[in-house]
């Protein structure tokens, strides 16, 4: 083959190449494209059955809680975070109980144990959001514990109560993580 | 005085404005905050969004990255500049990609970051600062004793258009959307600028940059070597004046080392993985970003330095190496100690006889 005909021959095959790439995308594939699209809504039904699993696991004590039966929820939730210690919800929602109770050194330590599993509980575009409660807890309680650990310094479990709610003030304020 | 008056020292002031500007007013449209120009997320997200790594919070194929390359290549082709070139140790460059990139997950962002968050206020962010100056140091000191890289190829034809050829298919990606990218719904990656204005703000960044050769590791370089008689330092010291003005009129300005966002309390680990990104930046000549655009216009090594990028970039979320909020996790810490091994072996190995003489 010349030099010529060969480069005739890489032109030609160059071009149907591309022709043809663009005549396939433009018909597409139903098939391929279902498949494909898939992919992202797969992951959003998993997501979406995760949230409803965490609902029917976690329903009967939110209902203990908005019956103000606390303590009730607390014992049934530590049966729960014993049987699924990688799930972010049961931490999320000792902390709230924790913090309903005026425990807040320990509701701290749950909140920020249920953010360390799953950051979804300060995004606002997550259904599991529970952004604002915690941003009150934290506006509040950053004043408080400064006050506390300015008053006893040195005490040890004060400064690791303000280090976690500077962890959640952190992550309250965003930024690319 | 002469140099104010020249071209060349304006251009590096403009782009230095642009970029602190830009930098902080993506944030305010919509990326993450203090992360409104940052290469090392953009690359951890848009590797992503390729299916590259799985973390489902960190996939955003971001225009801003396409938008470096692509303005960068245009610029390049209208003056004259696009000229392939490569061949100079690739497979060093590959994996010298990647540790960079685990250098800046260790920190939290790449040495535009560091900046952008110095100005919005994050004091921990001086540790990386600290880091990276070292890191600089150290290059230089390898430079004089003879430590680089082997010389490159001009002409190489073909080689140099691979990149930018790659972004614009990534650009037909984010245009069309194909079924295979993954979007985040949640998380930091959803949080992003409208892609018209981000992909515009890319270009112009990119075409500047071309320009103007900018890069923050560069301007730290040249002022160790010069002083402040070169335009670079004034770039840099053009870029903090414009990030912090702008954090403050927008209300972005919170002083302090606490509760600063995308940010950890571990000063050394911060110190060294800026550390690790200065001293390979100065062996490969440029900052993440001054890669990005050196691929562009045609440069085949820093080409292949990206795609090393890319792999660290999904290695350093698949394989927990990215630190947190909560810290530098072991993998990560593990990650930056061997790039410094790797450093400091390939330095041993690779001096030149002539370093040796002097």
């Amino acid at each position: 083959m010349s030099r010529v005909s060969f480069d005739r021959f890489c032109w030609l095959t160059l071009s149907a190449a591309v022709v043809s790439i663009v005549v396939l995308l433009a018909r597409g594939d139903r098939g391929e494209q279902v498949a494909g699209l898939g992919k992202a809504a797969e992951k959003e039904m998993a997501y979406r059955a995760r949230i409803e699993l965490i609902r029917n696991l976690y329903g009967p004590i939110e209902a203990l809680r908005s019956n103000g039966k606390s303590q009730e929820a607390l014992l049934k939730l530590d049966e729960l975070l014993r049987k699924y210690p990688g799930e972010a919800h049961g931490y999320i929602l000792q902390g709230l109980i924790q913090r309903e109770l005026g425990a807040f050194d320990e509701a701290v330590v749950s909140l920020v144990a249920g953010i360390k599993l799953n950051g979804d509980y300060l995004d606002d575009k997550s259904p599991l959001s529970r952004r604002a409660e915690i941003e009150r807890l934290v506006t509040e309680g950053i004043q408080r514990v400064a006050e506390r650990a300015a008053a006893t310094s040195g005490n040890r479990s004060t400064a690791a109560t303000l280090r976690s709610l500077n962890y959640l003030k952190s992550r309250l304020a965003g930024g690319c993580e | 005085m002469t140099m104010i008056r020249s071209r060349e020292f304006w251009i590096v002031v403009v782009s230095g404005l642009l970029l602190g500007a830009v930098g902080v007013m993506l944030s305010v449209w919509g990326n993450p905050e203090n992360s409104g120009v940052c290469v090392s997320c953009f690359i951890e997200n848009s590797a992503g969004a390729l299916g590259l790594h799985d973390q489902a919070n960190m996939k955003y194929l971001r225009p801003e990255l396409i938008g470096f390359v692509l303005g960068s290549t245009a610029c390049a082709a209208l003056f004259g500049e696009f000229r392939s070139r490569g061949g100079s140790e690739p497979l060093s460059r590959l994996f010298l990609g990647m540790f960079m990139i685990f250098g800046c997950a260790v920190f939290i962002g790449c040495p535009i970051k560091l900046f952008l968050r110095l100005t919005a206020g994050d004091l921990t962010a001086a540790a990386g600062v600290a880091g990276l100056i070292a890191g600089v140091r150290i290059g230089l000191q390898g430079l004089a004793g003879g430590v680089e890289m082997d010389r490159r190829v001009t002409g190489q034809r073909g080689t140099g258009y691979v990149i930018p050829l790659l972004f614009v298919l990534l650009l037909a990606f984010l245009v069309v959307r194909p079924g295979f990218l993954v979007f985040s719904e949640r998380g930091s990656a959803a949080r992003h600028a409208p892609w018209g204005i981000a992909l515009g703000a890319g270009l112009l960044l990119g075409a500047l940059a071309q320009r103007s050769r900018f890069c923050v590791t560069g301007s730290i370089r040249d002022t160790l070597l010069m002083g402040v008689r070169i335009p670079a330092p004034w770039g840099l010291a053009a870029f903090i004046g414009a990030a912090s003005l702008l954090s403050v009129v927008n209300g972005r300005f919170h002083l302090g080392l606490y509760g600063q966002p995308g940010a950890h309390l571990d000063y050394l680990w911060s110190f060294l993985g800026m550390g690790l990104v200065g001293w390979i930046a100065v062996r490969i000549g440029g900052c993440p970003f001054r890669q990005l655009i050196k691929a562009g216009e045609g440069d085949a090594d820093a080409g292949l330095l990206v795609v090393g990028m890319f792999l660290g970039g999904a290695l350093a979320q698949s394989w927990g190496i990215a630190a947190t909020t909560a810290g530098v996790p072991l993998y990560g810490k593990v990650a930056l100690l061997s790039g410094f091994a790797v450093m400091a072996a390939a330095s041993l190995l690779t001096r030149k006889d002539s370093g040796q003489k002097a």
